[in-house]
Order: structure tokens, then C-alpha cells, then sequence
């Protein structure tokens, strides 16, 4: 479904070259729950981004739904976001002037659907995740557990094959951080893959597979588990390091 | 401790916004300062003194179509009638309206023979009686008026004794005096005629040419069967002469057509309407286009605080008071303010000097560039200061908050 | 989905009314300037002549003196006018002048009234096209011979005959008796090309009468009378026989090949000329300037109004630096949204298509306002400075012109804000805010 292979991420200003990814490899099937950690500074954001195409990357390959994601032109790599994409941001990012209908309409305006196909699948996507009785509602009138389904019910709205969520839970008091990981869990189910960034690792053990992120490489959870005890960030860069 | 540095820095930093204000402001500049260029000069023609009583004075034309009359005795006649109505306080028969846009216009040779034939500046000639200079309200300042009998009625030939305005008088015997003067309609010899008096002003009819302030009054009642008079009466009684001359006029004889009654004032506002149009137009881009500026300038200084609310907290949480938030803003936009002003008032000198090439205008004088900025400054400091004043007002707490 | 950006716009426009207002202000007083001296310019610069500007040809000599005028002038003295009327060149051809006369009926209650009256040939009313109501011009005949006939507008027949067919009926010319032989419609070219003497914008005459009466009758010259030496005129028969340039000629020339006829018609008149001692300097020739060339060095278009035209472009520009200053802000502002759009799929194509729709309603509504305010400035400039209607009015094709501008220059204004907006990277703005 998606595969990274030695991607590079260097960001160059006059006086230094930060290294946000360096080598970094991942491979996820089609149908996992991948939740992806790791410290601040350490390059989830980027990843997520570059995975999410919104950022071209220096070096390496990336393979998405068998499709070479490198040198993409700005319209392709907008119609992928559109068709095989659903985001979901730990600010909501609902866009404020538009109520809860016509911001989920807004990937199917851009993917050319007929009014008619658009209302079915607002309807749809909204009946999913609760809210379809306050479609005319604005954002501003809801709580924020409310809006991050909302925000769900946008992602979800193209059918898209796999999900990015960053932090989907960040905002979120404990009770609606659990309706929205639930949520996610039955999408997951019903078949979409999803890649979830956090830096909650109670959330993050409820995804199949953990990935961590140090210093821009990936440390598989695995890995983790086969080295020290807890939170010994430093000892396992320097364990990547030297392998 | 106006902080030029920083703000510089920052200016050159974020370019475009900045650069556009800058762009906007030489625009202006060179705008504004042309054309308030042109207003002061066409207000300036404007105000030029005619030296003639205009709102009480106006003209109208007899046209004798009846081919039994004879249009010189017929005059003498028409102008006693005229004099004898109620209201009129002088009258005369005129070859031209002052100020009217059309007439006549000649110029005199002179000297003691052909050899020293020398000629006088172009001027307006008015042929008249001894009535002409009290029905223009004129000031005679030398020599005498035109006694009754020195007036001749008949053609332009007959003329032997001249009135001449002071601008005239200068403008061909310098500091010498006109008076006593002999001119001549030809060649040396030829017509003469002899200057008995100056009036201290009176202007021809083309508003437009150099000769305006050049007169010559003749001692004429012109025959012809298309007479013009000047009559002088007060304000309030033009309105009823209006109908009592020509019902005067038909009376002593119906086949003839009597039109007119058009004030000088009248006159006036209709051949200077070019000139007056465009500095109304002008007046009204300058108010309009500062108005714009301004606004403009406020929308940005709206933005900037908005943008830089965090910025302008932290600021302030570091001790900056009220007033160092304000002048900052004053002082980035006085920088802008006076950039631009220096470069639109170079690019308004080039559109000026471009105006004068292509077009009759004369040259922008430095003032206008100068001046404009100036005001530039006032406007940019009325702008900058209520939006500048909202933004002091930003709490320091807002530096602590995250969002 | 052009309409779907423009709901798009029209909520922005509504978020922001303050800032979208002053947009749509600065806009609009820069069009209404630009339209409002774009029409004074406009209709100062017509052609009135239509597709006839390239047969019709005015006709001068230079046939002065050396020392004394310079240049080649407008008008022609009678001798010549009267020579040239012998020429078989040209398909049309009339001298004319302006004159006045007293306009008198059979019905003697009728108060005479002076009217201004243009002395042509009968080839007048071809040249330049004049509509007919009743009769036509009066025979060719009376050219040559001459003859009390008049033609008279439908302004006149209402005032001396209250309208209707007046074909035979007579009208009084300073006492003497015209016969009608024709009414005209309303005529009134703009700018009066046939005569610029007397400001090109001022109304036709309403009378016209035989060239031909010209040594009858005397008529009274009530244009430019132009003499480069001193001639002693005292009587009507002085003036025809002087140097004294006066009188408008103007020839129909339908073909290249005509024109060409003619101008070596008028060389050879030239020559004829020089030769019996009348043409002194060497450089004596003739010309002839269609309409276009005519206008054009008539200078009908004041200097000022082409200042203003300049000053009023520049003045737009202001407006749209303003402008694109304002829609930079308030675009730069919307990144975030742009951000999400862009992560949900929209392309950068797209999110520019957007911002230009928006301000192109901007530009849009700036246009029609601006509109407004040049129909508003022209009803009181011209109230208030009595312009000639002509100038006043508000050419329909400006209700093209102006959104036409408006909608083109904002465009132009939001290049550079809607670049700058689809091409910031929007991963920046998703991050928690």
C-alpha cells in the first residue's frame, strides 16, 4: 500500500542543513492501524507531510498504491490527495465560514461530483460519524469532539484507502478522545488503512503496529521492545546509529 | 531610540507589502503634485482682474435687416434710446464683448518715419464713444476720456484718438508716457491716431491669449447693420431692461432682431469653463486619490497590527510602553512615507517636464513635489494613528498564550 | 465549479465587508475617473463621418505670401472657391460658409428671429449625408444661376410653419422671400467637421441657402476672416475680390484613382495661378485631408482632456496598487484555509482559479459602481459647466468598456496575491493552529 525507501528530507537555510528524515523505510499493508511516535523534533510531521504528499522530499522512493510518487506534477499529486487521501489534523481545520455539509463537500466539489452524488455522500459520511441530524450547523457551534468528527466525516466523505491523522486526539478532553479512537478503530475495520502520528503511547498501543520515529529514522517497535526498559530515547538512536 | 534600524530590517524582510505602499505613495506623489500644479495655475488665470465692473455690465446686438435703414444714424438713435431707459446708467455701441471669446484685434505701427517703423504689441480694439469708459466701470489713471464731439460715426477709418489700458501703454513705450503718443493703422503716417488717456486695466476678449490685458478703445460708433452695445445698469434691473429694450427698440422701428443681454460675468464663467472643468476634475482626483491612500495606508496598518498581535504583546510584556508601540508604527510608515515621497517627487518632476513637452504646460515648479510630500506625511500620520492606537492597546498577556 | 467559486467569493466578500468595501471603493472611483474622462475623450475623438471619412476631402491652398503666414490654413479666399467650382473631378462638391440671417413668414404676427444659416452648393446635403423629411436640395441650376430656394430643419419648419409638408411655402431671409424646397431631419454632427471655426462641439445651422446669392445678397461672414496682407475692404464686392481666406471647401472623392485626378487637377490650377502672378511663393500648392486627417489636425480633442485621460489611467493604477496591497492581506490572511483545501485535494490551479474569481466579482462590482459615479460626474459636470450635450452623455459602448476594465485591471491586481496564496506550501498552516 505504502512503501518509503531511504527517503531523505534536508531543509536548507543559509547557515545550517537540518536532516527532518535521513534513510528513513516503511512499508504498510493495506488494511493496518499504524500508529507513529516519537519526540518533538523528530521528523513525524515531516513524514506525515511527505506521506501525505504535501511535501516533496530530497532523495529515496515512495511508492503509494504502486504508484511512484516522485516528480509528481501539482495536479496529480492533488488528485491523489483528493481520491486516496483523507486527512484528519489535531486542529480540526474546518474551515469556519462553511457549515458542517458543505465542509464535508468540499474534496467531492473538487473531485467533480454531480450535486445529486455529493448530498448522498455528505449524507452518508455525516450519518457515520453521528451528525448528520446538524448538517447546517457551523463548526464554531460545536464541541471540539464534535468538530474532529466532523473533520472524520470530511476524510471519509471521497472514500478515500487510507487515512493520516495527526493527533487526532490532541485537542480533545479523555471521554471524546476515546469516541474519536473508536471511530477510527470501525473505519479501520470496514477496511481503510490508517496511519495515526501521536506522541500519546496509550493511544498509540491501541494501533496494530508502532512505529517510532528518532532523529528521522524509523525505530520499529519491536526493536524497542528487544532493547532497554523505558523511554531510553538516547540509547536507541545511538543502537540505530550503530546498526 | 526611534528604532530606524530594526524597523528597517524588518521592512526589507517582509518586501511586498511595504513595496506596494511604497509604489502607491510615488504614484501619488507624482500625481497630486502635477496636479495640484495645474489647478494653482488655471485658478491663477481665473483670478486674473478684468478691470471691468462684470456683473453690471452686459452686451446685446441689434441686427437691422431692413435695407431702407441707415445703420449709422440708426445707432445714434438706438443708443439714445437705450440711455433713456430706466436703470441704465451708461451705454455704448462696441465692436466687440470683453471676455466673450470673440472681437477685434489688430496691431499699431509707430515712429517718426518709415525707417524707424516700429510696431506695437497685438492688442484688442474696441471702437466706441465717450460712454465706453463709464459703462465698463473703467479707472482712468492718465490723461482724459473722449470729449462728445471728438466721436465720429462711420468705419474703422475714421478713428484718430486712442484710450489704451496701462499694460498696453507699458508694453509699447515702456516708462515712457503713453499719453500724447502717436500710432498709426498702416503704414507710418497712414491713419493716425493720437493716445489721449490710460485706464489703470481692461482685458480683450480671448482669455487665452497673451494679448488679454492689451486694449485699445477708438473714438468710432461703428456702422454697420449688426451693432453690438455694452450697456452698464445695476444688478437688479437687468432682468426688466431685459424686456424693456427691445420693446423700446421694435417700437422706434420692428424690422430688426435684438438678442443678448449676456452679463460679462457671464462671459466670464463660459470662456473660462475649460479651465475651470479641469481644475474641478483635478480637485477631485487630488481629494479623491489621497482619500484612497489614506485608506489604503489605515487598511494595511489594520493588518499589520493584527498580524503582529503576538509580537506586540511580547513587546510590551518586555516593558515597551503605549507610546513605543504607536511610534513604531508611525516611524516604519513615515520611512515608507518619505522613500516613496522622494521618488514620486523625482517621477512628478519627469511627468511634468514630459507634460510641458507634449502638451502646452508650463513647468512644474519644485513647491508642488515638496509641498505634496508634506502633506503626504500629515495624512499618513492621521491614518497610521487609530489603527496604531488600537494595537498599543493589545494586552502583554497575549504573549503568554499559545494560540 | 466557476459557480461554486463564486459562492466561494461572495462569502469572503460578506466576511470581510469593511475591507472588500474599501476594495470595491478604490476600484470604482478609479474607473468612474478613468470612464468619466474616457468619455469626454471619447466623444470629442468620434468621426462622425462613418465609412464616408476617406471620400470626404477639405481643400486648401497655400497661396500666401512668403514672410508672412507660415503654414497652410483651413480656409480658402473666394476667387479661388469660385475657380474650383469649375472643376468636373470630384462626384461632390460644395464652398460654404456661415452666415445669419433674420428669419421672417408671410404671417406678420411672427416675431422675427435671427438664425444662424450655412451658404452652400447643393452638393452640401450628399457630401455629408443630411436626412431628408420632405422635398431635397434645390436644383442644380440654381448653383450656377442662382435662386431664392431654401432648405430648412424640422426645428424651424416647426417654429415658422408648425410643422407638416412646407414644400413651396415661403420664408422670409432679411425681407426677402426663399421658397421652400426641402426639410431636414435633425443633423447635427459631432464634431462639426464640415466648419471647426466656431468650436467644433457647437450645433449645426438649421437654414442653408445658395452659395450662389453670395454676390446678391451679401451674407455676412460669421466665421474666421484671415487676411496675411492689408487690403482696403469697403464694399462686399472688395471682400470677394481679395486675398481674404474665409470659406470652407469640401470634395467627395470615391476612388483612389479620383483623388488622384484631382490632386493633379488642383496642381495644375496651382501652376495657373503662379503663372498669372496671384500664387508668389514657390512653394504655393494644394492639398486635400479626409475627414480623419482633418480632425486630427484640427486638434478637436482639447490638450487638457488628453492630460486627463493620462492622469486618470495613472490614478487607476493607483487604485489597483492599493488594491493589490488590500487583496495581498486579506489572501495571506486565508492561508490556513487554503492549507486544508489544498490537503483535501484542491490543486494549485485550482485555489488560483478561486482567487481570481474573487476578484474578478470584486473588480466586477467595482466596474458597475464605477460606472455609476462616471454617469453621476458627467450630469453635474455638465450641469454645472453647461457642457455641449454631445460631450455629456454617456456612450453606451462605456457600458461594456467600464466592467470591462474594471474586471480586466483587478485581475491583473490579483495575479500576484492569488500566486503568492496557491503557492505557499500549505503543510506550514496544519499544524495545530
Amino acid at each position: 500500500m505504502l512503501s518509503m525507501k531511504n527517503i531523505s528530507k534536508v531543509f536548507k537555510t543559509d547557515l545550517v542543513e537540518t536532516h527532518a528524515l535521513r534513510d528513513f523505510n516503511l512499508e504498510v499493508n493495506e488494511g493496518e492501524f499504524v500508529a507513529v511516535t516519537g519526540p518533538s523534533g523528530s521528523g513525524k510531521t515531516t513524514f506525515l507531510n511527505i506521506a501525505g504528499l504535501l511535501e516533496g522530499f530530497t532523495q529515496g522512493d515512495y511508492f503509494l498504491d504502486g504508484v511512484n510518487i516522485s516528480n509528481l506534477s501539482d495536479n496529480k499529486s492533488a488528485a491523489i490527495r483528493n481520491e486516496k487521501i483523507g486527512f484528519i489534523f489535531q486542529g480540526f481545520n474546518l474551515i469556519s465560514d462553511l457549515n458542517l455539509a458543505e465542509n464535508v463537500e468540499v474534496p467531492l466539489r473538487y473531485r467533480g461530483f454531480s450535486a445529486k452524488e455529493r448530498k448522498v455522500r455528505v449524507e452518508r459520511a455525516l450519518d457515520q460519524v453521528g451528525l448528520a441530524a446538524r448538517m447546517k450547523h457551523l463548526p464554531t457551534q460545536l464541541s471540539g469532539g464534535q468538530q474532529q468528527r466532523v473533520a472524520i466525516a470530511r476524510a471519509l466523505a471521497g472514500e478515500p484507502r487510507f487515512l493520516l491523522a495527526d493527533e487526532p486526539t490532541g485537542n480533545l478532553d479523555s471521554l471524546m478522545a476515546r469516541q474519536v479512537m473508536e471511530l477510527l478503530e470501525d473505519i479501520n475495520k470496514a477496511g481503510t488503512t490508517i496511519i495515526m502520528v501521536t506522541h500519546d503511547a496509550e493511544l498509540a498501543r491501541r494501533a496494530q503496529r508502532n512505529i517510532q520515529i528518532v532523529d528521522g529514522q524509523v525505530c520499529d517497535f519491536t526493536m524497542y521492545q528487544s532493547g532497554q526498559t523505558d523511554n531510553k530515547t538516547q540509547s536507541i538512536a545511538d543502537a540505530v546509529s550503530v546498526a | 531610540m526611534l528604532q530606524i534600524k530594526p524597523i528597517l530590517s524588518m521592512l526589507m524582510r517582509s518586501k511586498s507589502g511595504p513595496l506596494l505602499l511604497l509604489v502607491q505613495i510615488i504614484l501619488s506623489v507624482a500625481i497630486v503634485a502635477n496636479a495640484s500644479f495645474i489647478i494653482t495655475e488655471r485658478v491663477g488665470l481665473m483670478s486674473r482682474d478684468s478691470g471691468i465692473a462684470e456683473s453690471e455690465v452686459f452686451d446685446l446686438t441689434i441686427y437691422n435687416f431692413d435695407g431702407a435703414i441707415d445703420p449709422n444714424k440708426q445707432n445714434l438713435i438706438d443708443v439714445e434710446i437705450i440711455r433713456n431707459l430706466d436703470g441704465v446708467k451708461a451705454a455704448t455701441s462696441s465692436s466687440m464683448t470683453p471676455l466673450s471669446g470673440g472681437g477685434w484685434a489688430s496691431n499699431f505701427t509707430y515712429g517718426s518715419s518709415e525707417e524707424d517703423r516700429k510696431e506695437t504689441p497685438n492688442a484688442a480694439l474696441y471702437y466706441g464713444d465717450e460712454q465706453m469708459i463709464s459703462t465698463l466701470g473703467l479707472k482712468l489713471v492718465e490723461g482724459r476720456n473722449f470729449h462728445p464731439d471728438e466721436v465720429s460715426s462711420g468705419g474703422p477709418e475714421l478713428a484718430n484718438s486712442a484710450i489704451v489700458s496701462a499694460d498696453f501703454a507699458k508694453d509699447t513705450f515702456a516708462d515712457e508716457s503713453a499719453v500724447g503718443q502717436i500710432m498709426y493703422r498702416g503704414n507710418i503716417g497712414e491713419q493716425s491716431i493720437k493716445i489721449i488717456g490710460v485706464v489703470e486695466r481692461l482685458q480683450g476678449a480671448w482669455v487665452d491669449h497673451d494679448n488679454l490685458n492689451r486694449s485699445v478703445i477708438l473714438n468710432v460708433e461703428l456702422g454697420s447693420s449688426f451693432t453690438r452695445f455694452l450697456v452698464r445698469a445695476d444688478e437688479s434691473a437687468i432682468a426688466d431692461l431685459k424686456e424693456a429694450i427691445p420693446a423700446a427698440l421694435h417700437k422706434e422701428h420692428p424690422n430688426r432682431v435684438v438678442r443678448g443681454f449676456t452679463t460679462i460675468k457671464e462671459h466670464r464663467n463660459r470662456s473660462y469653463r475649460d479651465h475651470e472643468l479641469m481644475a474641478t476634475v483635478l480637485s477631485m482626483m487630488v481629494v479623491l486619490l489621497l482619500l484612497i491612500t489614506s485608506l489604503g495606508l489605515a487598511g494595511m496598518v489594520m493588518f499589520n497590527v493584527e498580524r503582529r498581535t503576538k509580537q506586540i504583546g511580547t513587546r510590551r510584556a518586555l516593558g515597551a510602553k503605549k507610546r513605543d508601540i504607536v511610534s513604531f508604527f508611525l516611524v516604519e510608515n513615515y520611512l515608507i512615507c518619505l522613500t516613496g515621497g522622494c521618488l514620486g517627487a523625482l517621477i512628478a518632476l519627469q511627468l511634468g517636464q514630459q507634460l510641458m513637452t507634449l502638451y502646452s504646460l508650463p513647468k512644474l515648479e519644485l513647491i508642488y513635489p515638496i509641498v505634496t510630500v508634506a502633506g503626504l506625511l500629515v495624512l499618513t500620520t492621521i491614518a497610521v494613528i487609530l489603527p496604531a492606537q488600537k494595537a498599543a492597546r493589545i494586552s502583554p498577556a497575549t504573549a503568554t498564550r499559545s494560540v | 465549479m466557476f459557480f461554486y467559486y463564486l459562492d466561494l467569493a461572495w462569502r469572503s466578500i460578506k466576511k470581510t465587508p469593511f475591507l472588500s468595501l474599501l476594495m470595491v471603493l478604490a476600484i470604482s472611483i478609479g474607473i468612474g475617473i478613468t470612464i468619466t474622462t474616457l468619455n469626454v475623450y471619447k466623444m470629442a475623438s468620434i468621426n462622425p463621418a462613418g465609412e464616408r471619412s476617406s471620400q470626404l476631402f477639405a481643400v486648401r491652398l497655400l497661396s500666401q505670401d512668403n514672410d508672412t503666414w507660415d503654414e497652410i490654413t483651413p480656409q480658402i479666399t473666394y476667387q479661388d472657391a469660385f475657380n474650383l467650382r469649375t472643376s468636373a473631378v470630384p462626384v461632390r462638391q460644395s464652398a460654404m460658409f456661415r452666415t445669419g440671417l433674420a428669419v421672417q413668414t408671410e404671417d406678420i404676427n411672427f416675431a422675427p428671429i435671427l438664425e444662424s444659416v450655412r451658404v452652400i452648393d447643393s452638393d452640401f446635403f450628399g457630401l455629408f449625408d443630411v436626412p431628408f423629411i420632405y422635398g431635397g436640395p434645390w436644383e442644380k441650376q440654381v448653383d450656377d444661376e442662382g435662386g431664392y430656394k431654401v432648405v430648412i430643419n424640422e426645428d424651424i419648419n416647426q417654429k415658422a410653419f408648425g410643422g407638416g409638408n412646407s414644400i413651396g411655402k415661403t420664408l422670409l431671409l432679411n425681407r426677402k422671400p426663399y421658397q421652400v424646397v426641402g426639410v431636414t431631419a435633425q443633423w447635427n454632427p459631432s464634431p462639426k467637421y464640415y466648419d471647426v471655426n466656431n468650436g467644433a462641439f457647437n450645433n449645426s445651422e438649421q437654414i442653408f441657402v445658395p452659395f450662389s446669392l453670395t454676390p446678391i445678397e451679401e451674407f455676412d461672414s460669421w466665421g474666421n476672416n484671415n487676411s496675411w496682407r492689408r487690403e482696403d475692404i469697403r464694399t462686399y464686392q472688395d471682400r470677394l475680390n481679395s486675398e481674404m481666406h474665409w470659406l470652407q471647401y469640401w470634395v467627395e472623392l470615391d476612388t483612389p484613382a479620383k483623388q488622384q485626378e484631382y490632386q493633379q487637377w488642383l496642381a495644375a490650377y496651382v501652376e495657373q495661378q503662379k503663372l498669372i502672378g496671384r500664387f508668389k511663393r514657390p512653394d504655393a500648392h494644394g492639398d486635400i485631408s479626409d475627414v480623419g486627417q482633418w480632425l486630427k489636425e484640427h486638434n478637436v480633442v482639447p490638450e487638457d482632456n488628453k492630460v486627463l485621460v493620462g492622469l486618470s489611467v495613472l490614478f487607476l493604477v493607483v487604485c489597483l496598487v492599493n488594491m493589490l496591497g488590500l487583496l495581498l492581506a486579506k489572501f495571506l490572511k486565508r492561508a490556513p484555509e487554503v492549507g486544508v483545501r489544498r490537503a483535501i485535494g484542491a490543486s494549485r490551479l485550482q485555489i488560483f482559479a478561486q482567487h481570481l474569481v474573487e476578484v474578478g466579482l470584486i473588480g466586477f462590482c467595482g466596474g458597475v459602481l464605477g460606472l455609476l459615479w462616471a454617469w453621476g460626474a458627467l450630469y453635474v459636470l455638465s450641469t454645472k459647466f453647461d457642457l455641449e450635450q454631445s460631450l455629456a452623455q454617456l456612450d453606451q459602448s462605456m457600458w461594456l468598456i467600464a466592467p470591462m476594465i474594471a474586471v480586466s485591471a483587478a485581475i491583473i491586481a490579483g495575479l500576484y496575491p492569488a500566486w503568492r496564496i496557491c503557492s505557499t506550501n500549505p503543510s506550514v498552516y496544519l499544524k495545530s493552529q
